[in-house]
């Protein structure tokens, strides 16, 4: 049996202190929970970043496509460019229009469901990417305070056998042991909280996004489609 | 992602350092530092007890009765007094310095004298046995005694109260016989040997109810304060073992302790077999009370009152707790010195928790 023992009482109980002091696995949480917390709030960061662009470019696009332009010229200019958001849902979709119509088409039912197809694509790849890394959010959150708890668990079985093994149960002797094994959990729930926070704002964010993006698909699947019935009926007039 | 998590690192590493400077060691707890009070845990026993000694004697450190000029002692005797047996009643100051044995006391304990009543006491019996067995030759000789010893009472009587320590034996003698009834005794075992009649057997039975009168008369209490030397106003048999100090003329309060209570529970307990499955136990209290004797024993029989249960538990029940208290006789563990306390004894069994107070 290894007996473990006290050095001594410590009587510095800075943070840095408590860290150093501390056994190999509770510095190994510690250090993974401090990782974990770093990551969430680049998240945090980087998707407050994003959906205030995506927003800013979903609002300037609504007003360009209901401003009259012609859409052919709209397509023109966007397609040169990369484009997300409205913008790539309304691309994709003019493209498969284009196509079609160049090649003559045939069949004005399957126009209409190629063009849905290829929209639907394009809003799944677009709502996919703003919710990406939502997960490892989700996932800190839930099990950031177990592993600080593990930590901690550790940490007093440890401080435990040091007691044990110093024979002394002064305070003094006990004290920092359990506030070194203490601290990881603190740190676990300093990762978690704004993990779980902010993975519920930024969900409930994209749900949002996607479900205007969604709007706008039926919207211009509506009006392509009203497109594709005129342009059917003019050949068919012309005929006559 | 590259920067917001350049960004993220860098708020990290702010946030630690600005917790690693500021967040230093919190401030030790402030202990005043405060001397240790000591307590003492002070039994109230102590202060209401009174311990024995002399009501008028200074104040000591430890209450002690007048020590006595008799060197033997006599074990856990409670009255102070000169006497070698432990009596009750209080010391009474002599008039007349006195020898202790056969000092300044009433007749009975003058007749207490030793020699005399084996003599009596074997009269006595004889004069009862013989007649109603076998006739007379034997007892007339047997009366010179009492013939003897008649004349003697009246006269001695009066100088017995007043020099009662002059001569104790001589006086002894006569006392005892004096009984009137015993005259016709002598004459009629003389009448029955001559002619044994039917009358003579009525007679027998005359004889029996007198020599019966004769018994009653016979005191035995008498006797054996006759026999003891006792003088009860020497009072009882304890002495100081020091110079005589203030206190009580008896230790009152002296109650037993918790520990000694428990002892005596624990004892009756083991020897109380529990009777599960009884109805009509609820509520029920045994109060038993009974004296014990110095020994731990007990004195006559357990009384027990009930109240409450059934009545057929209570029958039950009141058997179960006698027997417990007979089996666990004697009681260990009794202090002597607290006889007063202990010498009744009131425990309450409560047959639904099983438990005795």
């Amino acid at each position: 049996m290894e007996q473990v023992g006290l050095a001594a009482a410590t009587t510095d109980v800075t943070l840095w202190s408590l860290f150093m002091e501390a056994g190999f696995v509770v510095k190994l949480v510690m250090l993974g929970l401090i990782g974990a917390s770093v990551w969430t709030w680049a998240i945090v960061v980087d998707k407050t970043l994003k959906y205030g662009k995506v927003r800013r470019q979903l609002d300037a696009f609504e007003q360009v496509f209901w401003s009259g332009q012609s859409l052919e010229e709209l397509y023109r200019t966007l397609s040169d460019r990369q484009t997300s958001g409205m913008g790539a849902i309304f691309v994709s979709a003019m493209r498969e229009w284009k196509k079609s119509f160049e090649r003559g088409a045939r069949s004005p039912i399957g126009l209409q469901m190629r063009i849905d197809r290829a929209m639907d694509v394009t809003l799944s790849r677009e709502s996919e990417a703003l919710e990406a890394r939502l997960g490892s959010l989700a996932t800190i959150g839930s099990a950031g305070p177990f592993v600080g708890l593990f930590g901690t668990v550790v940490g007093i079985m440890t401080s435990f056998q040091a007691i044990a093994g110093s024979k002394s149960t002064n305070l003094a002797v006990v004290a920092p042991g359990i506030a070194e094994a203490l601290l990881a959990t603190a740190i676990g729930l300093l990762a978690a909280i704004p993990a779980v926070i902010a993975y519920n704002k930024f969900s409930a964010d994209a749900g949002k996004i996607t479900s205007r993006m969604e709007g706008f698909a039926d919207e211009f699947s509506a009006i392509l489609s009203r497109q594709i019935d005129e342009k059917l009926q003019q050949p068919r007039q012309a005929a006559q | 992602m590259k920067t917001s998590l350049v960004t993220s690192a860098v708020l990290h590493a702010l946030v630690l350092t600005w917790a690693l400077v500021s967040l230093g060691s919190p401030a030790d707890f402030e202990v005043a530092d405060v001397e240790a009070m000591p307590v003492d845990m002070v039994p109230i026993e102590e202060l209401t007890k009174l311990q024995q000694g002399d009501k008028e004697a200074p104040k000591a450190e430890i209450p002690s009765v007048t020590p006595t000029k008799r060197p033997d002692t006599v074990e856990n005797a409670e009255n102070v007094g000169e006497n070698k047996v432990d009596i009750k009643t209080p010391p009474k100051p002599d008039a007349k310095p006195s020898n202790n044995e056969s000092a300044a006391a009433p007749e009975k304990t003058e007749k207490a004298l030793p020699t005399p009543d084996p003599v009596k006491e074997d009269s006595k019996e004889i004069t009862e046995e013989k007649p109603a067995s076998e006739p007379a030759t034997e007892v007339a000789s047997l009366p010179e005694p009492k013939q003897e010893v008649k004349p003697d009472p009246k006269p001695e009587e009066q100088p017995a109260e007043e020099k009662p320590a002059e001569n104790p034996d001589a006086e002894a003698l006569p006392d005892k016989v004096p009984t009137p009834v015993a005259k016709p005794k002598v004459e009629q075992p003389a009448q029955t040997a001559k002619t044994p009649d039917r009358k003579n057997e009525e007679n027998k039975k005359e004889k029996k109810k007198a020599s019966s009168q004769n018994e009653s008369d016979f005191n035995a209490d008498e006797v054996a304060a006759l026999l003891n030397k006792t003088d009860p106003t020497n009072g009882g048999a304890k002495s100081g073992k020091t110079e005589k100090a203030f206190g009580a003329s008896k230790t009152t309060g002296n109650t037993l302790s918790q520990n000694e209570m428990d002892a005596l529970r624990g004892q009756i307990q083991k020897n109380w077999s529990s009777f599960a499955g009884i109805e009509g136990l609820d509520g029920m209290i045994l109060k038993v009370s009974f004296e014990l004797d110095p020994q731990g024993n007990i004195v006559g029989q357990p009384e027990v009152e009930t109240t409450g249960g059934s009545e057929a538990a209570r029958r039950t029940m009141i058997g179960s707790v006698r027997r417990a208290i007979l089996k666990s006789l004697p009681f260990q563990g009794l202090p002597a010195d607290k006889y007063d306390s202990w010498r009744e004894m009131v425990v309450n069994f409560d047959p639904s928790s099983m438990s005795i107070q």
